[in-house]
């Protein structure tokens, strides 16, 4: 220890005096200091050594000044005037560290304080608020005007939130009417509830009430629950499960949605609007609707209803995936089978198929050829009338035919043609109204009618009349008609699937065609299939947004009051 | 540091009188009073004959009816004989503290704890005037310095409401107090005008005593009826003796002061000097390696006790009020009559002590054969000799010779609430200074600086002696001990500002402050000097929660330690 | 184990105990409370307030309010909690305004200041003590001066006797300026030996061109000037030991003031403001 240096000399014969705010200038200069010390507000009080006192005895009129200094009287004694002597030129005390200290402390919350005033009463403050960038729609200058702005930045705050234009003083008044307000930290926890807040009638400004979700809504749902802002550009985000389930879950609330829907009309459901896509109407389910409990895809969510209703399709077309998919009978030339994707080819988008199309997918096989000498010369489709114009009018057809074909060349040679096909067809028809009750309605497989279309080489079907494929109806002397075959293009109109996402799976492994011998059979893969993969234990998401839109596609989605 | 040797003349007794005022005249007027005119003169050495010890070691001070003589609880060195007059006792109960001219300092209530926050006095060392003349419970003060006379209030309720009783002329009081250097038991004041007393200083008393056989008798039995009796009861080493054993275990203990009296006086000339207190400078009680003469008590002040290592004196321990010496060895020797040890280690007195000697031949035959051999101390056992006095010394183990003759050189072991810095931990912010101006009308009462060594500092607050020497002769009783927990504390109203205890305190812990008005300008008397107080650390008796310094050290730096507790310090220091 | 020990773990064991309660709680209710968020605020912003309120108490001493020492404590470790629940409040992602950034970034000033304050406290101390010659920090001007009036009387007592100037020029070209004022600040923050040792060096060099008188005089001087190394060291030191604040506490109370307006903001423009 004797390494230590010892202790400094000095003056402990005083109080050092820490708590000042102010120290003797003449000790921050390491002079003596004076008795006085400074004042509380940093004045030198060192004006003279004493401060003479006015002795007056009786009788006396003038008194005599007298000295008290600290360390006895000086020589001279005071001054005529009654000053001392001594006077002591004053210091200049300086503020101890820890007062410069408290000083710097008021400085920087004067500055806090300034620079919150001025971000959050000036102009910047959205932008400095603002704590993430808003959803696309509820962001631009189209969103702003609708809210009285001018710009892309006016009012685009106010639009949603009350607080939007307020000053700092409303501000904090804002904040104390909040409900829950800042003191009410016991209602914190209460806040899981779907209750409508205020902001929520901001967003029915524009949004009006719930008639975007189903018609038999039992009470208002809180948007901001499930929506939450300033999440990032681009569309809302996907509300969570629970959000869905605090309804869906609910028993009491399913229950009251089911009576609700009930009461109302049938077409009060039917509110898709027409997006030109033929779709698969299934029945809303007689009681209930759709008000099962559902909490998670993979445990509760009810079987497809298409499924689990074992619904048929109506479809006039005689189709069968089997026959085209297996066995000897449909091939191509090349001995190559049918695949799928032979017909079924995605949109431009990838998430559905184009339609079925004769002309694309059928002709190639199911030819319109009805003389076995003239291959090219086919039967118009598509329309009933012009086939029996076509075939009333075979003259001039087997012309136009020679003619374009080169088969015969002038006139004469024109028309020996036309003579020879006429009689060779009246021979096998017998009349020409034989020929075309054959055409429309044959649907014979073996001859005689298959031999309207001898086969002429691989992978030509059999055309023995319109019947064959379709359901042709007579009507009297007019032309037969034919129902048109009505393929939908969306089965499943409440859930969402895209193809393109899929595309790692074969079509069998969720389509069963090869094992659908009828056309009215609906080959959609079952819930289960689907849960395979999307499910916790497949790992692909199964949340209920995957699939599931929360808003009904109505156009009045958006409404604005007053415009 | 080189030191130039000291060269002084060697101080010699009588240099400095008790009272230059007293004249032959008065030592031999005092020469045919009782009780001196009864004392032989050839019993007195020629060095110090008994006229010279009057002339030099007493004064005569004269009374007025009412004015205090001596306080209860007030510690002096001298004891009274009553020459003309008469003087009362007050016996019960005592005067209140507000009599005595102590504050009575109360817990502050809520409110007054509160309102420190913006009551405190803005500048330093304020008073209110208002303040200042208040009725302090003194009725009339006269003189100025050291001679001050101090009146009781209202005589006669005093009487009226007191058990008191009269002492007349020849009476000694004061001599208890004197030689055991304990406070005073009770309140004694003067019955008549021009009352007169002679006040003889310790040591005068301790050589009429030594040289005057009737007066040693006299105050031995006082002394022994009234203090030794009730002392050795509390010692629980005399707990089952009988009645009759008591007697003669109370009639055959002797006693005896060690050191000097004045030994803070010298003890800080001393310091001055350059010079340290050192083991063989100080008067050997009981030698190691002598035959235990008897199981020493130590009854006030301080014993060193120390073992031979090398060629020195390694210092194993302090002994304080209380504890003892000897017993060990002394009841080896009873039990093993045919293995006797000498003593262990050495006994010397620091500075001044008081002692209670109790004889071996008593201890052996009437005291040992009644405690019960669990509550007799462990044999000792020669080859373990090492060992065992380890197990003796672990305090001074623990905390090593460097910082135990730090303790001793600076008589640090005096303190009860001594200021301990950890310099380690302590980040030098002052907090401790703050909170005790904030906790005293905004001024500070210690100096956050004192001695050092090594990483603990001895800050320059009061230590609350156990041996407090600022309380001597205090002339108003400003300065008094706590009657509750025993701090040592001032009361402002009733200081007059002598400094005599800021001269008495070795350890630089109280300070004159010259006193203010509420608006910073310094107050004066009369002959326009400016007024005086001393003040010091109280401990914030009036606080609740203890010493403001200590609770407000953020980094537990700071403590206040009894350093008679060894133990305590040494785990303080391992934390 | 010692007490400082001991209060050590029992600060580890309450701070990971909490950090761990906040981390489960944030785990099972994050997902759970729509107003988690503004439970973790307002737990956040208390612990901060007891926080802000230490220095509070240190103004108010006189109030049996618990030891400084408990509260420094408890100070330190909710500190480094508040880190934990900062990042639950946040929900591990940066804050996204510039509001939250300016939060963020007072947050880290006032809470780097503290944890560096919380290092310089506990190492200088020690540096202070094993260089020893203690001293009141207000004390340091006077006792310069008292040093530089030393120094400056043996140099010119020195010129009589040696009759020559060598010791008084070299003050005046050296020492005065050295005595004048605190020196090498620096230096003696990074426990450099230098500030003496080229002194010393130099007065080393001086040394031969001296005759004895004057060679007394210069250990004298160079006591003097060991003294006042001693004196700049703990310049050096204890005004760092104070300078630390001057950042830790005005942002504080920046920072509680603009964790106020947050709160208001967050109320005014939350789901329940009307």
């Amino acid at each position: 220890m004797s390494e230590q240096l010892p202790s400094p000399d000095f003056d402990a014969a005083k109080y050092a005096r820490p708590n000042a705010n102010w120290i003797c200038g003449r000790a921050c200069d390491g002079d003596a200091t004076c008795p006085a010390g400074p004042s509380r507000f940093g004045h030198c009080r060192a004006a003279a050594e004493c401060s003479p006192v006015l002795e007056k005895k009786e009788g006396d009129a003038k008194g005599r000044w007298r000295c008290n200094r600290a360390g006895g009287a000086c020589e001279q004694g005071p001054l005529p005037d009654g000053q001392c002597c001594r006077q002591t030129a004053p210091c200049t005390p300086a503020r101890s560290l820890r007062g410069q200290r408290g000083r710097f402390t008021w400085v920087v919350i004067a500055a806090t304080a300034a620079a919150l005033l001025a971000l959050i009463g000036g102009p910047g403050r959205p932008g400095f608020i603002n704590p993430g960038t808003l959803s696309s729609p509820h962001s631009g200058s189209a969103f702003s005007v609708l809210h009285g702005g001018t710009n892309a930045t006016d009012h685009t705050c106010a639009g949603c939130h009350a607080a939007g234009l307020a000053g700092p003083r409303q501000l904090i008044k804002a904040a104390f009417n909040a409900a829950p307000g800042p003191l009410e930290f016991h209602k914190l926890a209460s806040i899981t509830r779907t209750e409508m807040t205020a902001i929520d009638g901001s967003c029915q400004k524009c949004h009006a009430n719930h008639l975007f979700h189903q018609p038999n809504v039992v009470r208002d749902h809180s948007c901001s629950l499930c929506h939450r802002e300033h999440q990032g550009a681009g569309a809302l985000q996907p509300p969570t499960d629970a959000n869905c389930a605090s309804c869906h879950g609910d028993a009491g609330i399913m229950t009251a949605s089911a009576a609700k829907g009930a009461t109302l009309a049938a077409a009060a459901f039917d509110f898709r609007p027409d997006r030109g896509q033929r779709i698969f109407k299934s029945a809303r389910p007689a009681t209930g609707g759709y008000t099962r409990l559902i909490n998670h895809f993979a445990t509760d969510h009810p079987e497809f209803q298409v499924l689990a209703e074992n619904q048929r399709e109506g479809n006039t077309l005689k189709f069968g995936h089997a026959l085209h998919l297996t066995g000897d009978t449909v091939s191509f030339g090349d001995g190559r089978k049918l695949a799928c994707a032979d017909c079924h080819q995605p949109d431009a988008a990838g998430a559905y198929f184009r339609r079925i199309n004769f002309e694309q997918h059928c002709r190639a096989c199911h030819s319109l050829q009805f003389d076995p000498a003239t291959p090219r010369l086919q039967l118009p489709h598509g329309n009933p009338a012009f086939v029996s114009a076509f075939l009333r009018s075979l003259g001039k057809q087997y012309a136009d035919h020679a003619r374009t074909n080169g088969l015969a060349t002038g006139d004469a040679a024109v028309r020996s043609y036309t003579q020879e096909r006429l009689q060779s067809l009246l021979g096998q028809f017998g009349t020409g109204e034989e020929l075309e009750r054959r055409v429309f309605f044959s649907t014979a497989t073996l001859a005689p009618a298959v031999n309207v279309s001898t086969l002429t080489g691989q992978g030509r079907a059999l055309y023995s009349g319109c019947a064959y494929c379709h359901e042709v109806k007579a009507t009297g002397d007019a032309s037969p008609t034919v129902t048109p075959p009505v393929i939908p293009d969306r089965w499943m109109i409440r859930g969402d699937f895209n193809h393109a996402k899929h595309t790692n799976m074969k079509c069998a492994d969720c389509h069963a065609a090869e094992k659908s011998r009828d056309t009215a059979d609906i080959i959609l893969p079952s819930k289960n299939s689907c849960v395979t993969c999307h499910s916790p234990r497949g790992g692909v998401k199964d949340g209920c947004s995957t699939c599931h839109a929360y808003h009904t596609e109505r156009r009045e989605m958006v409404t604005l009051k007053g415009r | 540091m080189p030191t130039t040797p000291l060269i002084v003349n060697r101080p010699q007794r009588w240099d400095a009188a008790f009272d230059p005022a007293m004249t032959d005249e008065d030592a031999q007027r005092l020469m045919f009073t009782a009780p001196f005119s009864q004392m032989s003169e050839e019993k007195f050495p020629k060095r110090t004959p008994l006229r010279d010890i009057l002339r030099n070691d007493s004064r005569i001070r004269r009374f007025k009816q009412g004015e205090i003589i001596v306080r209860h609880g007030d510690y002096g060195t001298s004891a009274f004989l009553i020459l003309n007059g008469a003087a009362r006792v007050v016996l019960k109960p005592p005067l209140p503290a507000r009599m005595l001219g102590r504050a009575e300092s109360k817990k502050k209530n809520v409110f007054r704890m509160l309102s420190q926050a913006w009551n405190s006095w803005r500048e330093p060392e304020s008073f209110r005037l208002a303040q200042l003349r208040a009725d302090v419970g003194v009725d009339a003060r006269t003189g100025t310095g050291e001679d001050v006379h101090v009146f009781l209030q209202d005589l006669p309720r005093v009487l009226n409401q007191h058990r008191t009783e009269a002492m007349q002329g020849g009476e000694f009081f004061g001599e208890i107090a004197a030689l055991s250097r304990m406070p005073r038991t009770s309140t004694i004041f003067a019955d008549t005008d021009d009352t007169e007393l002679l006040e003889v200083r310790w040591q005068g008393l301790r050589d009429l005593m030594k040289y005057d056989d009737a007066l040693q008798k006299h105050i031995e039995s006082v002394y022994r009826e009234r203090a030794l009796r009730s002392y050795l009861r509390a010692i629980p080493i005399f707990k089952h003796l009988t009645k009759e054993q008591e007697n003669v275990v109370v009639g055959q203990t002797e006693f005896a002061t060690y050191g000097d009296y004045d030994w803070s006086g010298d003890y800080k000339k001393l310091l001055k000097s350059g010079g340290a207190a050192r083991p063989d400078q100080e008067p050997v009680v009981a030698a190691e390696g002598d035959y235990p003469n008897g199981v020493v008590f130590v009854r006030a002040g301080f014993a060193r006790m120390s073992q031979k290592f090398g060629n020195g004196q390694r210092t194993l321990n302090y002994l304080g009020a209380g504890q003892n010496f000897g017993f060990r060895e002394i009841a080896h020797n009873w039990r093993k009559r045919d293995a006797p040890v000498d003593l262990q280690h050495s006994l010397r007195a620091i500075g001044y002590a008081h002692f209670i000697i109790v004889p071996t031949e008593v201890m052996e035959k009437i005291v040992l054969p009644t405690v019960p051999v669990r509550e007799l101390p462990e044999l000792i056992e020669p080859k373990a000799e090492e060992i065992s006095s380890r197990r003796d010394s672990h305090a001074a183990e623990k905390i090593g010779t460097d910082l135990m003759e730090f303790l001793a050189e600076h008589r640090f072991f005096n303190g009860t609430a001594t200021m301990l810095i950890d310099l380690d931990r302590c980040t030098r912010c002052d907090d401790c200074v703050r909170a005790c101006a904030s906790t005293h009308d905004n001024n500070p009462r210690f100096l956050r600086h004192g001695p050092s060594n090594g990483r603990v500092m001895v800050a320059n607050a009061c230590m609350h002696c156990a041996d407090p020497v600022c309380m001597i002769g205090c002339p108003t009783g400003a300065i008094h001990r706590e009657s509750a927990a025993g701090q040592v504390v001032i009361n402002p109203l009733t200081c007059i500002g002598c400094s005599l205890c800021a001269n008495n305190c070795p350890y630089e812990a109280i300070r004159m402050t010259e006193i203010r008005d509420t608006d910073g300008a310094f107050l004066v008397d009369k002959s326009l000097r400016p007024i005086s107080k001393a003040t010091k650390c109280d401990l914030c008796v009036e606080n609740h929660g203890g010493p403001a310094c200590e609770r407000a050290c953020p980094h537990g730096a700071l403590t206040r330690m009894n350093m008679g507790d060894l133990d305590t310090f040494a785990k303080w220091l391992k934390r | 184990m010692t007490s400082f020990t001991r209060q050590r773990w029992a600060g580890l064991l309450f701070l990971i105990g909490a950090t761990a309660v906040a981390w489960f709680a944030h785990a099972h209710w994050s997902a759970r409370l729509t107003a988690w968020d503004y439970f973790t605020g307002w737990v956040l912003f208390a612990v901060m307030v007891m926080l802000t309120v230490f220095n509070a108490r240190k103004k108010i001493p006189f109030l049996p309010l618990g030891t400084s020492e408990g509260w420094l404590q408890f100070h330190i470790y909710s500190g480094y909690l508040t880190i934990a629940l900062l990042l639950v409040h946040l929900r591990f992602r940066p804050p996204g305004s510039g509001f939250g950034i300016t939060l963020f970034v007072l947050y880290a000033i006032v809470t780097g200041s503290g944890i560096a304050g919380l290092v310089l406290t506990r190492v200088l101390p020690r540096r202070l003590t094993t260089r020893g010659g203690e001293v009141i920090y207000e004390k340091i001007p006077t006792v310069r001066r008292s040093l530089q009036q030393q120094a400056e009387s043996l140099a010119l007592a020195a010129i009589p006797g040696a009759k020559s100037t060598t010791i008084a020029d070299f003050y005046a070209r050296r020492l005065r300026d050295y005595f004048n004022g605190p020196r090498d600040f620096w230096l003696h923050l990074a426990e450099s030996r230098r500030p003496l040792s080229s002194v010393m060096d130099e007065l080393n060099d001086l040394r031969r061109f001296l005759n004895n008188d004057e060679r007394a005089a210069l250990d004298k001087i160079a006591a003097l000037v060991r003294q006042k190394d001693g004196l700049d060291y703990h310049h050096a030191l204890q005004t760092t030991l104070k300078l630390w604040l001057f950042v830790h506490l005005p942002f504080t109370y920046g920072l509680m003031l603009f964790t106020l307006a947050h709160i208001v903001i967050v109320y005014a423009f939350s789901g329940g403001a009307k």
